[in-house]
């Protein structure tokens, strides 16, 4: 079936089975591969991508709920000002380490950060709560989204 | 064949289910777990499948004097998020799941999925919440309870969807625990909710609800019914009796999530500490 939707920005049309996870579509079909999968159930967050600006699952999206939407992945945030903030940070503050959670950290620290500028640490970890990173413990990654948090807030 | 369908709107989707047999995908967070094989693989489908998550009709939340009616494709981030939800069923969706699910998810797939581990489904029974579901011709109203038949059992027709679900208004004070074994993604090893009123010194309402003790919620209307009424020092006294009587019918089992004797235990604990904190 043919499925129109927004990708970064741009107009795409695939033709696949509407039941074909969001994650797929974008690594297999778009060659997009910054978009990870871990767990391929819905409890690890690598592949968050976001859906009209809301933090999604890929993994657990068939395509067809996304018709008509527009997807951001981490290479479409990439283009953004407010990505250079974030990853200054997790660079600076030890918020990655092997990188494989990183993408889907950094949109759920970008997704955060624009519904709530200065998030508490208790608000950050409830954020971030979906998100496992088996390098970090953590604590770095914490620091990371304060650090973007107060960043942010000087180029505001 | 498999047959994919993307309605527009309501009634496309209703006529749909007149002539098919479908799975019925809202979120997709249990089905497309349920049906996945591997990385790239599609999900295996064995019959049509109807895709509603999109369906704008049925996103709502709104209060009349029957209750709260959520719409069935209103995700959890919006329920949570509304000044017309109470904030008991606030409270039991705050620890459901993670963020990026309640995004996704909805409160129509929770009991749709009828697992004896739904969370919201402890408080749908405590509540006396009711569902109202649809086909082509005709609606009709199930309690939660009523509907929900076992393990993902439901009282649901091939030609049904579920449409809203009602949660009756309240001024019940509430305890509710959940237990698992992380704060974010955890299915429930056990969840406890107990409601009360009390009036002039006496117990006017009481409804005790445990989760993941058995294949549906385990909710005993014959027992509360016993103690309400009662002045809360009367009460009091009687607190070991409930307490063996629950301890007769929760019978947890052991799975890949806990042992039947930690689930009791919890359970009977939880049980004490609520009724000791009735005033
Ligand atoms: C990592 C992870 C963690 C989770 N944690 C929890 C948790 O802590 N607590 C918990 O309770 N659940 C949890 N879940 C389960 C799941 O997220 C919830 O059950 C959710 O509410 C399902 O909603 P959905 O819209 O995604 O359902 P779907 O997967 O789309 O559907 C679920 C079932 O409901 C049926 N259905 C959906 N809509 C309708 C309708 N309108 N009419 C009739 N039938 C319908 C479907 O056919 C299907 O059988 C978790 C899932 C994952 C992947
Ligand atoms: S790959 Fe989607 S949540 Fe883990
Ligand atoms: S940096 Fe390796 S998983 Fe997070």
């Amino acid at each position: 079936m043919k499925i129109n939707f927004v990708i970064n920005k741009h107009n795409v049309t695939v033709d696949v089975d509407p039941s074909m996870r969001l994650l797929d579509v974008i690594r297999n079909e778009l060659h997009l591969t910054g978009t990870k999968e871990g767990c391929g159930e819905g409890s690890c967050g690598a592949c968050t991508v976001l859906v009209d600006n809301i933090p999604y699952d890929s993994c657990l999206t068939p395509i067809a709920n996304v018709i008509g939407k527009e997807v951001m992945t981490i290479e479409g945030i990439r283009e953004s000002k407010e990505y250079n903030v974030i990853a200054d940070a997790f660079a600076k503050m030890g918020g990655s380490q092997c990188g494989f959670c990183t993408p889907g950290m950094i949109i759920a620290t970008y997704a955060l950060l624009q519904s709530n500028p200065h998030p508490t640490d208790e608000e950050i970890k409830v954020a971030l709560s979906g998100n496992l990173c088996r390098c970090t413990g953590y604590q770095g990654i914490i620091n990371s989204v304060r650090l973007a948090s107060q960043k942010g807030e000087k180029n505001d | 064949m498999i047959n994919h369908f993307i309605p527009k709107n309501l009634s496309e989707a209703l006529d749909i289910l007149s002539n098919h047999d479908c799975y019925i995908i809202a979120g997709g967070t249990d089905l497309m777990v349920q049906k996945h094989r591997s990385s790239g693989l599609l999900p295996t489908f064995e019959k049509d499948v109807l895709y509603i998550s999109n369906l704008e009709e049925l996103n709502f939340i709104r209060s009349d004097d029957k209750g709260v009616h959520i719409g069935a494709t209103t995700k959890y981030r919006d329920i949570s998020s509304s000044e017309l939800v109470p904030q008991l069923f606030k409270d039991v969706i705050s620890e459901l799941a993670s963020p990026n699910i309640r995004n996704m998810a909805t409160l129509a797939g929770n009991i749709g999925n009828a697992s004896p581990a739904g969370d919201t489904l402890v408080a749908l029974y405590v509540l006396d919440a009711y569902l109202v579901l649809q086909n082509k011709e005709s609606k009709r109203e199930i309690l939660v309870k009523d509907f929900i038949k076992g393990v993902r059992k439901i009282d649901r027709k091939p030609d049904e969807m579920i449409t809203e679900i009602v949660i009756p208004h309240h001024d019940l004070h509430y305890y509710w625990k959940k237990v698992g074994s992380r704060a974010a993604e955890s299915i429930s090893k056990l969840s406890f909710l107990g409601a009360y009123i009390t009036k002039e010194g006496i117990i006017k309402d009481l409804r005790i609800g445990f989760g993941s003790v058995s294949i549906t919620v385990v909710r005993n209307r014959d027992i509360e019914k016993q103690y309400i009424g009662l002045k809360i020092d009367e009460f009091s006294q009687q607190i070991p009796e409930i307490i063996r009587k629950y301890d007769e019918i929760i019978n947890p089992i052991t799975d890949q999530r806990s042992t039947k004797d930690y689930r009791k235990k919890v359970a009977m604990n939880l049980l004490k500490d609520f009724l000791t904190k009735i005033k």
